[in-house]
């Protein structure tokens, strides 16, 4: 479960004081699929970045199964991010020089719980699972868009994290692609009740989410299913 | 950091060689190795010409250990019991006198200003390797008397023009050609010319060799000096040892290693030859140092964004610099590999093609430690080179290194 309590985030350009969070109070349920939505410079990034420990709040708190990401250090967010984080970019963000199974396997080979053996063997797995066990010694800049988004999310799935976030996934990809992704999306929410957070501005992503928080000007503007606003 | 996390940055390191960009690789790659032949080029070619000169001044004019008068003393005197006592010693393969006179060679109208060294031929030829270096003719016999073997550059050739020879001689004269030689002291004699050798060294080759019989009938009596003995140690003695038993075994002359020798005379040629040994490998090694830091920051500038990435899907910093420093470890051993390959294939050509001068020929002399040693040197430049930026930009923050 994540709690984030009076998040703020404000960036300074100058004398120019952004603030990307006002104030952002949530919860978020294990097993939710949340979608995170709003316009451009609504802070629905920020706020992934910010629950993704990708960067630090200029104030408020995120708890995260009990655990204050504030106390942790660097060496700790790392590992919090290894093992129970999952993450999938917008532009793929895959290694270009690894084949699709190496970077698969990357984040396993990492794990200190795990023999190489287990790590090949769940990184076929999920490779198995998105259904690109056939192209797993391919590069990256052999495959479509949608073939490496799918990689994508098989490296963030292939540690089993609690939290797999989603920053705009299907922003690059046609519609045909994209729900291909969501399907994916769908599938690993309801098979393995996992928790899925993902920003996206697409309309018709809404269908997936259980749940909809709209961000605008870095407050939470709604908060709910198809629509039925509690904030 | 484990080994899981070490396992990791190889993997990253080695795919990134393997599948980037082929063309960095092999230019940095050339270079580190063009850097270590040029760390070891020149100072193994000074070692070499240092080699031949010492050689060349072992082999023909001081052998191991010179014997010569003390100061004020123009002779070695007492020659027979003096050569008799080295001669017994333990260690000496064999002791021979030099003595010399100043004289000019005639031979038609050509005339030339030399020295004449009297030498005994057996025992000389224990001593020095000048009975091989005969071209025409043969070597003297210790009762030949009339008979000179003279060195080639004396000799002369006669098919080149007075105005163009390299240095005056006698126009060609060939084995068997009688030369008038009118020493110092007014003796004149008729020479019948038995050899004609060619070693390589300046002074030998410009030096006409006369039995010690000979020498005798000159000066008109039993020559029992001479200007120096030198003396041959025996295979597993050192110089130092036969210097000190020949003063412990009461030789009252001065004596003097080659090495002390060569020290007196050659001391300020490698005083400037260890600064220019100094000053190339320094170059060198900052050309290495510059490049790869200049290769691993590019590398790493043109990654901010992957490295952001990786941190992000939760590989450690030290994974992401290792990445980097085992790719600089894998091209600095790519590069000194070559560079060795480069080294020797130089060698070889270098052995077949000396540079010759009249002084002296040379060719790289290179020995396993100056290559363990170079290799070491340039091979922890690299390292420091690479981890430079490699901790740089590993010690970034998400936000920048993703933003990038």
């Amino acid at each position: 479960m994540i709690t984030i309590e009076e998040l703020r985030k404000t960036y300074h350009m100058g004398d120019i004081e952004v603030k990307a969070l006002d104030g952002v109070t949530l919860e978020i349920e294990k097993g939710e699929f949340l979608g995170i939505m709003g316009a451009s410079g609504s802070g629905k990034t920020t706020l992934l970045h910010m629950l993704g420990l990708l960067d630090e709040p200029s104030s408020g708190k995120i708890t995260i199964d009990g655990i204050d990401i504030a106390k942790l250090n660097d060496y700790e967010k790392t590992q919090f991010r290894l093992y129970k984080l999952g993450y999938v970019f917008q532009d793929y963000a895959l290694v270009p020089d690894l084949t699709v199974m190496e970077n698969v396997s990357l984040p396993a080979m990492l794990r200190q719980d795990r023999t190489d053996e287990q790590s090949r063997a769940g990184s076929f797995e999920v490779l198995q699972k998105i259904g690109l066990c056939d192209r797993r010694d391919h590069l990256p800049r052999e495959l479509s868009g949608g073939q490496q988004q799918r990689v994508s999310i098989a490296r963030a799935m292939v540690n089993k994290p609690d939290i797999l976030f989603a920053d705009e996934p299907c922003a690059n990809l046609d519609s045909e692609n994209s729900r291909m992704v969501l399907d994916l999306f769908k599938e690993i929410n309801e098979e393995m009740q996992q928790t899925i957070v993902m920003v996206s501005h697409e309309e018709w992503h809404t269908e997936y989410f259980h749940r909809i928080v709209k961000l605008k000007d870095g407050k939470v503007f709604s908060d709910g299913i198809n629509g039925s606003v509690t904030q | 950091m484990g080994k899981k996390e070490l396992k990791v940055a190889f993997l990253l390191a080695l795919r990134s060689l393997q599948r980037g960009s082929r063309s960095s690789v092999i230019l940095t790659v050339l270079i580190i190795g063009m850097c270590f032949t040029n760390m070891i080029f020149l100072p193994s070619l000074l070692n070499g010409i240092g080699q031949s000169i010492t050689k060349q001044i072992v082999d023909y004019e001081v052998s191991n250990v010179l014997v010569d008068p003390k100061t004020g003393n123009q002779y070695v005197t007492d020659l027979g019991a003096t050569l008799d006592l080295i001669n017994g010693m333990p260690g000496v393969e064999r002791a021979t006198p030099h003595y010399y006179k100043p004289a000019t060679l005639k031979y038609r109208q050509r005339v030339l200003d030399v020295s004449v060294r009297a030498i005994k031929p057996n025992d000389e030829k224990m001593v020095s390797p000048l009975y091989t270096k005969m071209i025409a003719g043969s070597y003297l016999g210790d009762g030949d008397t009339g008979e000179v073997i003279i060195g080639k550059p004396v000799a002369g050739d006669s098919s080149v023009r007075r105005e163009d020879e390299f240095q005056p001689s006698l126009g060609g004269v060939r084995v068997g050609d009688s030369i008038t030689i009118e020493y110092g002291n007014g003796y004149t004699k008729d020479y019948r010319v038995k050899g004609i050798f060619s070693t390589g060294w300046y002074e030998a080759d410009n030096t006409v060799y006369v039995s010690w019989t000979d020498m005798e009938l000159v000066n008109g009596k039993p020559l029992d000096q001479a200007r120096s003995i030198t003396v041959k140690a025996k295979p597993g003695y050192s110089e130092k040892f036969i210097k000190n038993e020949l003063q412990q075994y009461g030789v009252s002359q001065r004596v003097q290693t080659t090495s002390e020798l060569l020290s007196k005379s050659m001391g300020k040629s490698l005083q400037s030859f260890a600064i220019i040994n100094m000053v190339s490998l320094i170059v060198s090694i900052l050309i290495t140092t510059v490049v790869l830091f200049i290769v691993i920051t590019i590398k790493t500038i043109n990654s901010r964004k992957q490295i952001g990435i990786l941190k992000a899907i939760g590989v450690d910093k030290e994974v992401i610099m290792h990445n980097y420093g085992f790719q600089v470890i894998i091209l600095g051993i790519l590069g000194i590999v070559l560079g060795i390959l480069l080294t020797l294939v130089l060698s070889v050509y270098m052995a077949y093609n000396p540079i010759v001068t009249p002084d002296w020929s040379a060719t790289l002399y290179i020995t396993p430690m100056d290559l363990f040693i170079n290799s070491l040197i340039l091979f922890v430049a690299a390292i420091v080179a690479g981890y430079v930026p490699a901790y740089q930009i590993s010690r970034e923050d998400i936000q920048t290194a993703m933003r990038s």
